[in-house]
């Protein structure tokens, strides 16, 4: 499974060597400068120079990287460095918050997401969210699945039945629920509804998931469910995921990006920056930058 | 150990605890007081008239003769004055909550301009609305005379800012998760507040319209000035249609100098509880029900 995943990221690496017997992951940095940004073939969002602001508060700031498809890339940092303000950029859910301004360009493949045409309605159909208290509309199992179907056009019910069947199973919920589609989705433990609301992501079929914390609200042994759950979504969606747990960016994440606040010591302002994004395994061992260091390995932060 | 030095006794003092004693006997006491004064008027007034209570008292009309005098047109009045304000004003009332709440963007000054005069409308007493309908409905430019349907519009214009107050208090009760999550999967903006914030605001807005609508029933003062104190003895037949209500069919038998007309005027008194209460009544149950019915 894992082999599966790492061949397929390399041959996503575009300044990858051929591969000769090396591991595709060292071969991928082996050809690459520190501090050089990690650059993708097809990727799935390219970010150049991205700043986001709320009124006169600058959140984060000089962010420059891609994000890879069919793979989980995870952003750590302290509070308040941007990461999820980060996160909410990419699919304009940020919109919604009266002030909030995206600066510099941010494309999703070879479309400008703040584009004036671009309707961020559709944006948010094909790169779906999960936030991180379960969310489940006071709805049934069912009509939960079938929300996000029915507002994109009028399925028939034999396909929202295909539909609400597969994602449940897609989100290895099906086997637990199936004998009770009809019943109130708030009746579902915590797991169970993130699970859903995964599920529910899934059902609106997007290319791109992103994950607001999705676990900091669930218990250890529904977390573990959730991380086998990504692990296996990613074959088919590229998942995002904002953590503030260093140990499920490790386990989860193929690439990894750190961001930090920095504070401007003439004028107190808090901004948060992309210090290193690089592969999992590099930021957990040998990072490029001491800041990483410290702080995965738990002297900073 | 035999004895142990762990005392699981209270340390709170005597005094504190006396002064928690008495706040919650205060307390009591305040609901008890309340609660004893409409018990005490619903016993008077039953004391007084309950041997009225009868059929005959809905179906008769208003008459000099107190063997045939009933509430029959004024109980019809109301409920056609009270009808047709509740249908001008719940969806005049609902609509601009749900614009104000979803749909006007952030706060500028011309949000909350209307803001604030909604809250000034809400103050404004009744019989204020009775003289600008007297000045623009009944007469004016509308001319529409003293009918249910100038009626109804005052009486709407009244319970508009209390339906639009408490409508937008119950869609700010919806948790924006809700919406969040369904913005996250494609929904447009009203698609959202359709399918999401609607129907979990209904519950709250349904309690609070049949509480404003009730209030509507027992409002007196403005339909004094729109000619319904006028002695009524037929039932309205539509919107052009004269009336009376209720609350003003009491007041002129109250005022009546003979005896039984004005035992008839406690009788009345108590219909209109009656009516009251079953309003409320029904707010309290329906609410349970859509409570009930939201968590399946």
């Amino acid at each position: 499974m894992s082999m599966i995943s790492n061949q397929s990221q390399a041959s996503k690496v575009a300044t990858s060597e051929p591969k000769k017997g090396s591991s595709p992951m060292s071969s991928a940095t082996a050809s690459r400068k520190p501090g050089e940004p990690l650059k993708f073939v097809d990727p799935v969002f390219t970010l150049k120079d991205v700043a986001v602001s709320y009124g006169n508060f600058v959140a984060v700031s000089d962010v420059n990287m891609q994000i890879p498809s069919h793979d989980i890339t995870a952003f750590i940092g302290p509070s308040g460095c941007g990461k999820s303000t980060l996160l909410r950029t990419l699919n304009r859910t940020n919109d919604l918050i009266p002030g909030a301004k995206v600066h510099g360009s941010l494309f999703y493949h070879d479309a400008d997401l703040y584009h004036p045409s671009a309707s961020a309605v559709e944006v948010r159909r094909r790169i779906g969210m999960v936030f991180q208290k379960p969310n489940p509309f006071p709805k049934s199992i069912y009509e939960n699945i079938a929300f996000g179907p029915k507002v994109n056009g009028r399925p028939k019910k034999s396909e929202l039945d295909d539909i609400v069947e597969k994602s449940l199973k897609s989100a290895a919920l099906w086997d637990e629920v199936k004998d009770r589609l009809n019943e109130s989705a708030l009746g579902l433990s915590g797991g169970q509804q993130q699970r859903l609301c995964i599920a529910r992501s899934i059902a609106v079929e997007p290319e791109v998931i992103l994950m607001d914390e999705p676990c900091s609200a669930l218990d250890p042994i529904a977390t573990l469910r959730i991380e086998e759950l990504m692990a296996e979504l990613k074959k088919q969606y590229t998942i995002v995921i904002v953590t503030h747990n260093m140990q499920q960016a490790a386990r989860v994440s193929s690439y990894t990006a750190f961001y930090v606040t920095e504070v401007n010591l003439t004028s107190d302002r808090r901004t948060g920056k992309l210090v290193e994004f690089n592969e999992t395994k590099k930021m957990f061992s040998t990072p490029d930058d001491e800041r990483t260091e410290a702080y995965v390995t738990g002297k900073m932060g | 150990m035999a004895t142990t030095s762990t005392s699981l006794q209270s340390r709170v003092s005597i005094d504190r605890r006396i002064k928690d004693i008495s706040f919650t006997t205060f307390l009591s006491i305040s609901i008890v007081a309340s609660l004893a004064f409409i018990f005490y008027i619903i016993y008077r007034l039953y004391n007084n008239a309950g041997y009225l209570l009868s059929w005959d008292l809905v179906t008769f009309f208003p008459s000099y003769d107190i063997d045939t005098a009933g509430f029959q047109s004024s109980i019809m009045g109301s409920i056609w004055v009270v009808g047709f304000a509740t249908l001008f004003a719940v969806p005049v009332g609902v609509m601009t909550a749900l614009y104000l709440e979803e749909f006007a963007g952030k706060r500028n000054r011309f949000t909350a301009l209307i803001e604030l005069n909604i809250q000034n409308l809400a103050g404004v007493p009744a019989v204020v609305f009775g003289l600008i309908g007297l000045a623009f409905i009944a007469r004016g430019p509308l001319s529409w005379g003293f009918t249910v349907g100038s009626a109804a519009i005052v009486l709407g214009m009244l319970i508009l800012p209390v339906i639009i107050i408490i409508t937008r208090e119950a869609i700010r009760a919806v948790p924006p998760s809700y919406k969040e999550g369904a913005l996250a999967l494609g929904a447009t903006q009203w698609q959202a507040v359709n399918k999401l914030v609607i129907p979990s605001a209904i519950p709250g807005t349904a309690t609070g319209t049949i509480l404003a609508v009730s209030r509507a029933m027992g409002e007196s003062a403005p339909l004094l000035l729109l000619g319904a104190l006028s002695f009524v003895t037929f039932n309205p037949t539509g919107l052009d249609s004269g009336f009376t209500i209720l609350p003003l069919a009491i007041f002129k038998y109250a005022s009546d100098s003979r005896e039984e007309f004005q035992v008839l005027a406690s009788a009345g008194c108590l219909i209109l509880l009656a009516i009251l209460f079953a309003m409320n009544l029904s707010a309290i149950l329906l609410r349970d029900y859509t409570l009930r019915k939201r968590n399946v």
